[in-house]
């Protein structure tokens, strides 16, 4: 994908740019700042004693929860607790999960790497899949193409994505009628999972069904708007100047209008990859994959007021960090956020 | 940008193809069995939940465990034991038998793993209170003694594994320590052998179990997040057994005939909690109950007003037995008791309307009662969670019996953190839904229901099913707790449930079934426990598993052609993608051949 740009003034403008990322940058670091006193304090406000929870149903005696309690430093007064948090934090150590009763950075590191596989493909798969269309759909608007492929992707938009989820799995997992039951109804491998290009092929067979719903509720976003960013390039004058130049219709869309029209699509890009990092809780959690998303859903279920904590930290850092990234990286692709 | 698409197309190709592991199918005999539930520690100091209770009875041995057919203690490493005459202590003979490593079990290792638990904190996160009562521990080669504090009849259902000391001693601090060690070293008859994360726990059979090695050479424990999954999972063969269904997923599995529905007893009991006027542990009221509840009359009135055949049908699905008795399901034959004669509470609104008019509960215009000094109309909330459909249907029914004797119920939903603080701290209800699965030995659940289990004023301490403080229930549980002679002590535990139906702090419900599933053409035979109507999984100790048998090789003809249809059906499936994918490739070269023109 090459990006024509005027050809900015060398020095200025990198100056320039160390600046505004500063900037943003600066910004970023405040924003995490509030996060991280936010955090604190939205989990301490949710209703419920966590250690009553841990309790429930199983036979403690008041000794124990109380040692319980102290175990998790609940008995200390909250200001107490407060100022732990944050110096924990700012060590990069999230704690000790309630209920796992391990430290919640070893957790996240074990579960981050599936849930980047599957998010991350079904990212790039949802964002070639909406450029692509959404490039046809808006070179021609009106046309048959372009309101089969809208209607439809709209449609999946629209439709929950558990539903979905639940649906697709009854019907390739399970089997319905003459459709085979081909791919597998739970998590990212087979137990007795082959070694080599075999386990791979198991990997990818374990990640055909969620992948296919995630990309199926999301695409039709980079398809709009990459669609409507064609629909605005088609009206240039460069395009006429293209045609009369006698290039293919096929070249001038790829060539001319898709890199200009990308723009748009970028930044949306770069502020879902913040959300990457967050899973697809449903998704996980329909197809038992053992991800951050599902390890969040037992968090709130048991609920594990640390993994919480760091979990949502986790998320919204890099929700925060792919923003700033998307504000610099939009500043060098276009000129035009240089000046304003 | 083609270039990408054909490279994923490609991808989702080999994605559709079935794996190359399905083809070479292993000799071994392996049961796969689905859980809702994933493993929380595979450390047994640390580890909670039920699931990884379940995997912890395959792997370590018990100083007992449950007998399959009477589920009275039985030897388990310890194969026999005598009491001093004072009931305080207790020596147990540890069997002449080896750990997986062969190093051989001796008292000391049992001796070393409570007091582990006795003295550092950090290990009582799994069972502290089974040591709670514990004086000292000691050991002379085979023999285990312990002191104990006060005597404890439910001394021979101890939950706590016995852990290898030569292996775990050298773990400095196992309040942090995740036990993800493999092959673990144990006593049962299965060793873990793998464990991945919220995916699945691989078991191997223990050449050198004492009884003899389990009969199949491999379990695995998978684990589904979502129950509507593990039931494709069963149908289609992903897993081979399932317990712990709720009625509507056991009712889908009807009509697939390699399916057995497995419906017994169950071991747990729904009741409503009353707050009967809650008070904390220095007896201060607490919580904001109605008046009218601290009147045994209306908590009879309300028992009277409940027709339990009917929820059992409408709520349950008929897949419940409805409660003429208290707390113990009637799995626990032994401990189990259910009202006769005139105590018996049966479906009658008029008797119940009796009831409150003699009480002095007159009804209003509108037909609500007030209290007898009419300052408050006989309003009560009904707390249930927000995410269980079937309390909602429970709530409808109770309303609408409620209003047929001058009473208003009004559903409050709450989440679950929220409603364990409202029902269990608080006090902040007049009727909530609850329940308890029962073990073998019902010390536990009596507990819960005792004048120290109700918490301080400002929620400390706690663990109260009920907020209950009864002098007389109080006694009987001392006497229990005396009481050796086994029948003697179910006489005494009876009376406790008596005493808990005609009080009515809380109001048993019905006890729902055991529902599982299993597949025919992959278990041959599994037995229960107790062997009679009892339960596959979730149930006490290792048994089910361990006698459970697979189909073998020769018997599975529908196995084979299931696999063999799964390639063709792969290949079938694949065809549409390869052609979308050749028709993506091909667009791409004629991308590049108009490049080039």
């Amino acid at each position: 994908m090459t990006v024509t740009l005027e050809a900015p003034e060398e020095t200025p403008a990198r100056h320039g740019l160390l600046r505004y990322a500063a900037a943003k940058a600066g910004g970023a670091l405040l924003s995490i700042a509030m996060v991280i006193v936010a955090t604190f304090f939205l989990f301490r406000m949710l209703p419920g004693d966590p250690v009553r929870a841990l309790a429930q149903g199983r036979n403690m005696t008041p000794e124990q929860l109380d040692l319980e309690r102290a175990r998790l430093g609940l008995d200390k007064p909250i200001p107490e607790q407060f100022v732990h948090f944050v110096t924990q934090t700012l060590r990069f150590d999230l704690g000790d999960s309630y209920e796992y009763k391990r430290p919640v950075i070893d957790l996240i590191g074990e579960r981050i790497g599936s849930t980047l596989l599957l998010t991350g493909t079904a990212l790039v798969m949802a964002v070639s899949l909406g450029i692509w269309q959404g490039a046809r759909a808006g070179w021609k608007p009106g046309s048959r193409f372009d309101k089969f492929s809208t209607a439809i992707s709209l449609v999946l938009w629209s439709v929950p994505t558990f539903w979905l989820g639940l649906l697709l799995l009854m019907v390739f997992a399970a089997g319905v009628g003459p459709i085979p039951g081909v791919f597998p109804t739970r998590g990212i491998s087979s137990v007795d999972k082959p070694d080599g290009f075999a386990g791979v092929l198991d990997v990818a067979q374990h990640m055909a069904l969620p992948c296919l719903t995630l990309v199926a509720v999301v695409y039709a976003q980079y398809l709009l708007v990459m669609r409507s960013s064609v629909i605005d390039e088609v009206e240039h004058d460069y395009i006429t100047t293209a045609r009369a130049k006698g290039l293919r219709d096929d070249d001038i869309r790829r060539k001319h209008a898709v890199p200009n029209a990308l723009l748009p699509t970028v930044t949306l890009v770069f502020m879902r990859i913040g959300f990457v990092v967050g899973g697809a809780v449903t998704v996980e959690a329909i197809f038992s994959w053992p991800g951050l998303g599902q390890l969040f859903y037992e968090a709130i279920r048991v609920p594990d007021f640390t993994l919480m904590q760091g979990t949502f930290l986790l998320i919204t850092v890099s929700v925060i960090l792919m923003n700033t990234l998307a504000d610099v990286v939009y500043h060098v692709l276009d000129p035009r956020v240089r000046s304003a | 940008m083609k270039k990408l698409l054909a490279a994923l197309a490609a991808m989702c190709l080999l994605a559709v193809l079935p794996g190359t592991a399905a083809a070479a199918e292993p000799a071994k005999k392996v049961i796969k069995i689905g859980v809702t539930q994933s493993v929380d520690s595979m450390n047994p100091f640390l580890a909670v939940r039920l699931v990884t209770g379940s995997i912890q009875r395959m792997i370590y041995g018990f100083l007992t465990v449950p007998d399959s057919k009477t589920l009275k203690p039985s030897p388990d490493l310890a194969e026999s034991w005598t009491t001093s005459p004072d009931g305080l202590t207790w020596t147990f003979k540890i069997r002449q038998a080896k750990w997986s490593d062969g190093q051989p079990i001796t008292a000391d290792d049992a001796a070393w793993t409570f007091n582990k638990m006795m003295t550092d904190d950090g290990a009582k996160a799994g069972n502290g209170p089974a040591v709670a009562n514990f004086a000292s521990v000691t050991a002379s080669g085979q023999d285990l003694t312990i002191k104990l504090k006060a005597s404890q009849a439910s001394m021979l259902d101890n939950p706590v594994p016995i852990m290898p000391k030569h292996v775990w001693e050298k773990i400095k601090d196992i309040s942090r320590y995740d036990g993800e060690v493999y092959p673990t070293v144990g006593s049962g008859p299965y060793i873990a052998v793998e464990h991945k994360k919220d995916q699945f726990v691989r078991l191997e059979a223990n050449p050198d179990y004492w009884q003899g090695r389990p009969k199949v050479d491999e379990l695995q424990v998978i684990f589904y997040d979502n129950p509507a999954a593990s039931i494709v999972g069963l149908k289609k063969g992903d897993i081979d057994l399932i317990g712990r269904l709720n009625p509507p997923d056991f009712e889908s599995l009807t009509g697939d005939d390699n399916i057995v529905q497995w419906n017994t007893q169950g071991r747990r009991s729904s009741y409503l909690q009353i707050n009967h006027g809650a008070t904390t542990s220095d007896n201060k009221p607490i919580g904001d109950g109605h008046p009218a509840l601290k009147d045994v009359r209306v908590r009879t009135a309300l028992h009277y007003a409940i027709d339990k055949q009917k929820l059992v049908d409408e709520v349950q699905n008929g897949l419940a037995k409805p409660a003429d008795g208290s707390i113990i399901p009637p799995l626990y034959k032994d401990f189990f008791w259910e009202a006769t004669g005139d105590e018996k509470v049966t479906f009658d609104l008029a008797k119940a309307n009796k009831i409150l008019d003699d009480a002095g509960y007159k009804k209003g215009p509108d037909g609500v009662r007030t209290m007898p000094d009419g300052s408050r109309k006989l309003q009560f909330r009904f707390s249930i969670h927000t995410d269980t459909p079937i309390e909602d249907k429970l709530a409808e029914y109770l309303t609408g019996w409620f209003k047929e004797i001058g009473i208003t119920l009004t559903t409050k939903r709450l989440d679950s953190s929220k409603f364990t603080e409202e029902t269990g701290t608080t006090a902040l209800f007049d009727i909530a839904i609850s329940g308890w699965s029962v073990n073998p030995d019902p010390e536990e659940v009596l507990g819960t229901h005792l004048c120290s289990r109700r918490p301080t004023a400002s929620g400390q301490g706690g663990g109260t099913e009920s907020f209950y403080c009864d002098p007389q229930y109080e006694d009987l549980y001392l006497q229990q707790q005396k009481e050796l002679d086994r029948p003697k002590r179910a006489e005494i535990i009876k009376k406790m449930e008596e005493r808990l139906y005609t009080d009515a702090p809380v109001i048993a419900l019905y006890y729902p079934n055991d529902l599982e599933g299993y597949r025919k053409d992959r278990i041959a035979s599994i037995t229960p426990i107790p062997e009679d109507k009892g339960l596959l999984y979730g149930g006490s100790g290792y048994w089910p598993f361990y006698t459970v048998q697979a189909v073998t090789a020769g018997e599975s003809g529908g196995k084979d052609g299931g696999s063999s249809s799964g390639v063709i059906a792969g290949i079938a499936g694949g065809v549409p993608v390869l052609a979308i994918g050749g028709f993506l490739v091909m667009r791409r070269r004629q991308g590049a051949a108009d490049e080039r023109e």
